[in-house]
């Protein structure tokens, strides 16, 4: 499956193709209207993630284009400008979802996994990873035949993690996930610390592995380890 | 006072005391002339008398018309001076005062003392009629100054009052420009192009000042998003070492309180452009509840207990904004909270009440609303929370204010405006 990140700020959409690109997917960056122009005329892309201003043209532009050639690409918005405008706009035009800079390329990891999930299955499917099976539609965790109650929080936290498996996830970027990003929770992680040991605790009594690792208190790493 | 009483004040007292002090010297200066009239018709008497004196050489009889009397009194010697003198008439009914000559007059060696009055009653009431008539004409001059005075100058500085009613609801963060009436008085058309001119300029300044920050804003927002690209990336780096896991760690925190306060500044920025406008009806209580239950574990995870006392409240408000108000009023009670603190939430029709147990009273009540406001022991915190509090409250018509009770920071909304 193939990634294309349509960004002009060549740090930006390096950095994006470095943290998604993995053994399933192939990430490519355009950096200008043009080529994302040829490029998403040319491929069938799994997910788009565009900016709406660049040089030679705007975003939303490109997205009709998609949406007139009846492509079924998922699309990502990423504007700058952070405005409800664009948002508003971006989704009527038929973008997927919408994330303001500055984002973590965590939130973007899940919100392409989510998105790429929804794409090939129409929603209506299960994760599985190792021995955890996740109904997404009945919102129930089970490892091998156990059921494991987890709650809300915890229940979107393992979401997020399955978004970004094997990558450092940030406890700012949890928490941001979380409870959104005007809570302003600055210098108070503790409940992350919290609700983690919660999961671990419920996994292992469930008789899974540890899949969370912590990483040097700097984040948080789910994965086979 | 208004400038018209000032003014009217001096110019009365100064207009009534000219008005008085020549009315003063013209009485006198009409009586005097009466007077002196009334001498010429003693003298007149006077040659009457010689005259006949002199044809008949015996006296005239005394005849005494109405207002004048004449009386002769035999005499030794002459009267050495004529003299007119004022004097007292009697007559049967009552005392007039008069004007009275004196003089002598020899008939075949006799002397005869001559004295001749004359009453001054008419003079009189000359005088106090002309002198009445003449401080009914000043009343009336003065009252119909006033009068007109007030009606005209009411008129005449009716477009000041309207210049000013419209300064006066005038919001410089508003778009549209000034509009003042014309007016065909040269110093109020000076007047008002020089507040329309200033106030453009004001206004002028304060767009370009927000479209600083704006533009500003939004300028760092990509530079942020790279910083933060790169140093998610490095964090994948399992050959990190711990030192270097922790300057990453702090550059990131230290990244995220930026971005934080950029994302706040921008919002504020919005805010006040008008872009949250569109209000409607929103349930508190249910929109409260709904909230809570979303942070509820951040508070468990703190011990907080959280104690609610709420009625069904219904209030007009833009609908993201009640989101952002909520998140900012609970995350600022949640930060400012020791572990095992309480927060009690109180609502009714009227009123929002957030506290939470604190120790000390923030100081500075002026500046606690003001951008990056911090006390003194805070840490962390964009310091924009309660400053975006306010200017949301101001946008829907509330007023929010702190006080320090009991132990209790209590942070309250009003939504009456009151």
């Amino acid at each position: 499956m193939k990634i294309l990140v349509i960004e002009d700020e060549k740090e930006l959409s390096q950095g994006i193709c470095i943290y998604l690109g993995n053994e399933n997917f192939v990430c490519e960056t355009a950096l200008d209207y043009a080529t994302a122009m040829e490029k998403t005329a040319l491929y069938e892309y799994a997910c788009i993630i565009l900016d709406i201003n660049l040089p030679g043209g705007n975003g939303l532009e490109i997205l009709k284009h998609l949406k007139a050639d009846g492509k079924a690409d998922g699309v990502i918005i990423v504007s700058a400008r952070n405005s409800l405008d664009d948002k508003v706009t971006g989704l009527n035009a038929g973008a997927d979802d919408y994330l303001a800079k500055p984002f973590h390329l965590s939130e973007l990891g899940a919100r392409v996994a989510a998105i790429i999930r929804r794409k090939s299955f129409d929603g209506n499917n299960t994760i599985r990873f190792d021995q955890l099976v996740i109904d997404l539609k009945q919102k129930t965790v089970q490892i091998g035949d156990q059921q494991i109650d987890l709650t809300r929080k915890e229940y979107e936290m393992l979401l997020y993690f399955l978004g970004n498996k094997n990558r450092v996830i940030s406890k700012n970027a949890l928490a941001e996930h979380l409870w959104g990003d005007d809570m302003d929770l600055a210098d108070s992680y503790d409940f992350i610390y919290t609700h983690i040991k919660n999961i671990r605790k419920k996994f292992i009594q469930a008789g899974s592995p540890d899949y969370i690792k912590s990483v040097y208190g700097m984040g948080y790493k789910f994965g086979l380890l | 006072m208004k400038l018209f009483d000032k003014f009217n004040r001096a110019n009365l007292i100064a207009t009534i005391s000219i008005f008085l002090l020549s009315s003063i010297a013209f009485y006198f200066l009409l009586r005097y002339v009466l007077v002196s009239q009334v001498d010429d018709s003693l003298e007149i008497e006077q040659q009457e008398v010689e005259a006949y004196v002199k044809t008949y050489h015996r006296l005239p009889e005394p005849v005494s018309v109405n207002d004048q009397e004449i009386l002769f009194t035999p005499s030794d010697a002459p009267f050495k001076k004529r003299k007119i003198i004022s004097a007292t008439l009697r007559t049967e009914r009552h005392d007039e005062p008069c004007r009275q000559l004196t003089f002598s007059i020899n008939i075949d060696q006799q002397w005869y003392l001559v004295t001749v009055r004359n009453s001054l009653e008419d003079t009189d009431a000359m005088t106090h009629t002309i002198i009445l008539i003449t401080l009914i004409t000043i009343g009336v001059v003065l009252i119909s100054g006033q009068v007109i005075n007030r009606i005209v100058l009411r008129r005449l500085w009716k477009p000041f009052y309207q210049s000013l009613d419209i300064i006066n609801n005038f919001t410089i963060s508003k778009d549209a420009a000034l509009q003042l009436p014309d007016s065909e008085i040269d110093e109020f058309t000076t007047m008002n192009k020089t507040l329309s001119a200033s106030i453009g300029k004001a206004q002028k300044d304060y767009a370009l000042l927000k479209e600083f920050t704006s533009n500003a804003a939004h300028e760092l927002q990509t530079p942020l998003a790279i910083i933060r690209s790169q140093l998610e990336l490095l964090i994948q780096d399992a050959a990190l070492s711990e030192a270097q896991s922790k300057a990453v760690q702090s550059a990131d925190e230290a990244l995220d309180r930026l971005a934080r306060t950029n994302k706040s500044l921008l919002l504020l920025t919005k805010i006040e452009n008008q872009q949250y406008a569109e209000k409607l009806v929103v349930h508190l209580r249910e929109k409260i509840v709904e909230k809570l239950s979303q942070v509820i574990s951040l508070y468990e995870a703190k011990q907080i207990l959280v104690s609610t006392e709420m009625e069904e409240t219904e209030i007009l408000m833009n609908t993201d904004l009640v989101d952002i108000l909520l998140n900012n009023l609970l995350g600022n009670a949640f930060r400012h909270s020791n572990d095992g603190g309480r927060l009690y939430i109180f609502l009714d029709k009227n009123s929002l009440v957030v506290s939470n147990d604190g120790e000390l009273s923030l100081s500075l009540q002026e500046g606690l609303f003001t951008r990056f406001y911090k006390p003194s022991n805070a840490t962390g915190g964009s310091a924009l929370g309660l400053s975006i509090i306010r200017q949301i409250c101001d946008v829907s018509g509330f007023i929010v204010g702190y006080r320090f009770e009991a132990g209790k920071h209590v942070f309250s909304i009003n939504f009456t405006g009151k």
